[in-house]
């Protein structure tokens, strides 16, 4: 199975690795929440890129399916997750994370 | 999908009907009672139908699921765990003031991710499972809206939670990379036919262990533990100090099994840090707690700590040893934070040691049971938690894990002085006067007996643990 357009398989590995390396900077560095969603977004999407790219090159189906079982429980995560927001922001009228700092050691 | 795979599944089919059927009672009119004795019903009717299944019943549901009868005893464990809680939260939610009738659709469906998750031999099934759990559990911990701090703990298990997956999902797609499979069974053939693993499964393998050992709270991934233990509501607590956690290391136990783990060094070592890591930072931080749900939070950490030391025997002895161990761990947090749930009431959660000074003289019943719960985690003999611990060391001993055992004796002596630390707070005479406001009796009678059980299991496996031995030597 040729890799498509000719691009080496090493290149998608590469490319979801940065990916995902970008939205765990992005979630240990921001300080916003909806931000931190975002970043947690972009590293499931590195991870879909990654099973997509190895599913065609390995001519396999799985890969592919288990990307759309990973889109639905992204959507799920993030409808629970901005509700959850939206109760911290009627609570503390911010959405930075900084605030939740009263549960300490 | 045939019939016998349908009878394969009906446990599950069971748990999400339930969910249903509370869906619609909501609907049709908010009673907390009603939706309260539909869920326990069938949880008790799921838990029956469960003993119906030969112990050596084996059904391949390909690729995704095997029920087998390690998954039977971890689904029915997760079943009568999801039973005592939802008994206790009766009590607990009917004194507060919030919508109470949603709570029991999340806790079946989280039960239902839990029992996804210790059947599954598939990375698909293995995902979905964990997510229907933690998608649950974050709507669980932030339920009581209008408290302080359980907002806080909402967010903060969720980006947590979410992060963790992704890892694990990053592990999975990078082991798919190289095997091309995702099933627990073709990922131990690729390992079979390669001398040395590659780099980039090894990297897989290691995303895969963070991803895991976040769930589980082992140190260095322990940080959201006490802040969502304390945040979240007792009942839910609980929930996640037994279902979540022992689900993954069912998960855990199979998977490695089906890849052979044990073999790898490097995983071994591993596991040996994290065990090491969980047991000294768990015990040593929980000495300086007041707060009780945070002092349970860290005596939980080092408590997965002990497990793996079982974990990491490996063979059917290690096997034996985790599990019977999580049956004791189970029974005595649930008692544990079953009796924190009684004693709160209406505004706050009666987590401060100062809220159990004098016990003994107020409620003398209450306070012997929770000493009960108390020696056993600490493993006292005649609980379960010695016999657990006697087997966690026996295993340890039997594979030659020396620094692994003495690290578990060292901790727990340690963790012996918090325990005794809170028994003696309840000794005290000093009374202090409580006020709150008093519900039905009955209310009180389902919490009562509730922990009245799970103090005569506590004693019953402490004192003749061959029955539970020898169903867990069966199902193995």
């Amino acid at each position: 199975m040729q890799p498509q357009n000719g691009i080496p398989i090493d290149y998608y590995i590469w490319l979801a690795a940065a990916l995902f390396t970008i939205g765990v900077l992005g979630v240990l560095y921001r300080r916003n929440a909806i931000i931190i969603f975002m970043c947690i977004e972009l590293m499931l999407n590195a991870v879909n890129v990654l099973l997509v790219a190895f599913s065609t090159y390995l001519n396999d189906a799985a890969g592919q399916v288990f990307v759309f079982f990973i889109m639905a429980v992204a959507a799920a995560e993030v409808a629970v997750g901005l509700a959850i927001l939206i109760m911290m922001y009627r609570n503390t009228k911010t959405t930075d994370i900084n605030i939740l700092n009263r549960l300490k050691w | 999908m045939n019939r016998s795979d349908l009878y394969s599944l009906t446990p599950l089919l069971i748990l999400s009907s339930a969910a249903i059927l509370n869906f619609f009672s909501i609907s049709i009119k908010r009673n907390h009672k009603v939706i309260f004795a539909i869920t326990v019903l069938s949880l008790i009717g799921d838990f029956i139908f469960l003993t119906s299944y030969s112990l050596y019943h084996q059904q391949h549901i390909d690729p995704l699921l095997v029920v087998d009868g390690f998954g039977i005893f971890n689904i029915g464990l997760i079943l009568l765990t999801t039973l005592v809680v939802a008994l206790m939260s009766y009590a607990y939610f009917e004194q507060r003031e919030e919508r109470k009738e949603e709570y029991y659709i999340l806790l079946i469906l989280a039960a239902l991710g839990a029992c996804i998750m210790v059947i599954s031999k598939h990375f698909v099934s293995f995902f979905l499972g964990l997510e229907v759990l933690s998608v649950s559990l974050y709507s669980l911990i932030a339920y009581l809206r209008t408290r302080e701090r359980s907002d806080e703990a909402g967010i903060k298990y969720l980006i947590l939670a979410a992060f963790s997956s992704a890892f694990l999902l990053f592990g999975m797609s990078l082991i798919y990379a190289t095997t091309g499979k995702m099933d627990f069974g073709g990922i131990g053939y690729y390992l079979t036919t390669t001398q040395d693993i590659p780099l980039i499964m090894m990297a897989g393998l290691g995303m895969l262990i963070v991803g895991a050992g976040f769930k589980l709270g082992v140190v260095p991934f322990h940080m959201w533990t006490p802040d969502v233990y304390e945040g979240a509501p007792t009942p839910v607590t609980a929930f996640i100090a037994t279902v979540s956690k022992g689900g993954m290391i069912a998960l855990l136990v199979r998977f490695f099994n089906a890849i052979n783990g044990y073999q790898y060094e490097s995983f071994t070592n591993l596991f040996t840090v994290l065990s090491i890591a969980s047991m000294f930072v768990g015990n040593i931080l929980a000495l300086r707690q007041t707060n009780l749900k945070r002092i349970l939070a860290y005596s939980s950490i080092s408590h997965i700590g002990y497990l793996l030391v079982a974990f990491l025997s490996g063979g059917s002895m290690g096997a034996q040893a985790t599990t019977f161990y999580l049956v004791a761990y189970f029974i005595t947090t649930l008692g544990a934070f079953g009796i924190i749930a009684t004693l709160s009431d209406q505004h706050r959660d009666a987590e401060l040691i100062d809220d159990y000074r004098g016990l003994l003289w107020r409620r003398p019943l209450t306070a012997v049971a929770f000493s009960a719960m108390l020696l056993s985690l600490a493993g006292i003999p005649l609980t379960a938690g010695f016999i657990a611990k006697f087997y966690v060391i026996t295993a340890g001993i039997g594979t030659q894990h020396w620094l692994l055992v003495f690290c578990l004796v060292v901790n727990s002596v340690i963790g012996l002085y918090y325990y005794i630390k809170i028994i003696a707070v309840m000794f005290d005479q000093k009374l202090q006067i409580k006020s709150a406001k008093e519900l039905h009796p009955l209310v009180y009678v389902i919490s009562s007996v509730t922990i009245a059980v799970l103090a005569v299991f506590l004693f019953w496996l402490g004192v003749s643990p061959e029955g539970m031995l020898s169903l867990i030597d069966d199902v193995i």
